[in-house]
């Protein structure tokens, strides 16, 4: 079968620069938006996004009229498949690569979830990442007052702080640390427009395998789960522990990232965003030195050294 | 509806994924699965325990049967239907977060 094409979700709250980013990645001579497909979701009536991003990019379709979530993921598996279509058909160019933006308020689990069970899409496309976009300027408050803007930081597996250039360093400090703190597992880049964007940044996957970072104890983050183990997991109980967590409290379970010592040659790449588990990966090498187990959970409202005594306690008893 | 109800499932679920992927489909491949099954197994019946069920493999080991003390059961392919199938079972729902669950499971 050939390669899936990777897919990136592209979040982020109303107003971040979404859009301005895809503009820049995609667009201006640098070549990023060649066999790139974007698809935008628009949730308003009028498609300003939509026209916005079809400057740049070569092909763009619209997602029905409201958002690509559950209740919409039908027209997202015909747009998909449509292009799908098109590419196998030669009317467009070799599809490299599909962005999917989402609205400002939309969930991404549904994408992610609706592109890794579609019968037809799941052998064709494959989730690369989530890249979120926050606001240097908005964010701080954004992030206090509303639950969707934290969700959204925690399901990235990258996120890009924009509008960095209108705020004073200190402040983009401090925004990075408290993102840090609601996604321990993303990797977090300023993307100002005082930066020069790498359209690679649409490639997630590459740091999305990275090991995530855990932090020291004693900065631990309030809702989160950041481990490392000093001997080789067990997949079985591990796999079996994880299943019964998402099965019972899948909706608390906002993201689980680990690179996994299996006793085997490489690491195991697990991946989950809410009830979405991706297809685990077994990588041929560790990417760094140690080969140290490392589990990153973002919770919400789940008491944390509880999760936490349950994995060793399952662990255990294998 | 998410891929643990096993929604759309004709592709080998996650928790199924193997690390040892030489000779799959040859008999060399079919013991280590088999023993990764009971190995599965083993764990899963000890949390079922706690609930007044159990679980054993089908003859051909590619299904699950769960049953309760009554002799109600039920045939599943993989974990993602199988605590669904559970908790109808025992009648309850399956906490991994259990204090109690949690204590048998230490205890041996």
């Amino acid at each position: 079968m050939a390669e899936r094409r990777p897919v990136t979700v592209v979040s982020g709250f109303l107003g971040s620069g979404k859009t301005t980013l895809l503009r820049r990645l995609l667009g201006a001579g640098g070549g990023g938006g060649a066999g790139v497909a974007v698809v935008v979701n628009e949730a308003g009536a009028v498609g300003l996004d939509h026209h916005l991003v079809r400057q740049v990019a070569e092909r763009v379709s619209l997602v029905g009229g409201g958002c690509a979530c559950c209740e919409r993921r039908d027209d997202l598996v015909r747009t998909l498949r449509e292009l799908l279509d098109l590419d196998q058909r030669g009317i467009i160019p070799r599809l490299r690569r599909v962005v999917i933006e989402t609205s400002g308020l939309a969930d991404p689990a549904p994408i992610l979830f609706t592109v890794t069970t579609d019968p037809v899409l799941r052998h064709h496309f494959a989730v690369d990442g989530v890249l979120v976009a926050v606001d240097a300027l908005q964010g701080p408050e954004q992030l206090e007052r509303h639950e969707e803007s934290r969700k959204q930081i925690s399901v990235a597996d990258r996120i890009l702080v924009t509008k960095t250039d209108l705020v004073e360093p200190a402040a983009v400090a401090g925004m990075t640390t408290r993102l840090r703190e609601l996604n321990p597992a993303a990797e977090i880049l300023r993307a100002g427009l005082d930066v020069s964007l790498d359209p690679a940044l649409l490639e997630v996957g590459a740091s999305g395998r990275a090991a995530p970072e855990v932090p020291r104890s004693r900065h631990r983050p309030t809702g989160a789960l950041a481990l490392t183990f000093d001997r080789p997991v067990d997949w079985i109980a591990f796999s079996v522990w994880l299943s019964l967590l998402l099965h019972a409290h899948g909706e608390e379970v906002l993201r689980v990232k680990a690179l996994l010592d299996v006793a085997g040659v490489g690491p195991v790449a697990v991946n989950a965003v809410q009830h979405v588990v991706h297809r685990p990966e077994h990588l041929v090498a560790w990417a760094g030195a140690e080969p140290v187990s490392r589990l990153v959970m973002i919770l919400r409202g789940l008491p944390v050294e509880r999760v936490e005594r349950s994995l060793r306690v399952f662990l255990e008893a294998a | 509806m998410c891929v643990l109800c096993g929604y759309l499932v004709t592709d080998l679920h996650w928790t199924e994924a193997r690390f040892d992927q030489d000779g799959v489909g040859s008999a060399a491949h079919e013991t280590p699965r088999r023993r990764q099954r009971l190995a599965r197994i083993r764990i899963v019946d000890r949390v079922l325990r706690h609930y007044g069920l159990g679980v054993h493999d089908d003859w051909g080991a590619t299904s699950y049967v769960v049953s309760n003390r009554k002799g109600a059961s039920q045939l599943v392919e993989h974990l993602g239907q199988l605590w669904p199938a559970a908790e109808r079972l025992a009648g309850q729902p399956l906490d991994p977060l259990d204090e109690g669950l949690l204590e048998d499971l230490a205890g041996g």
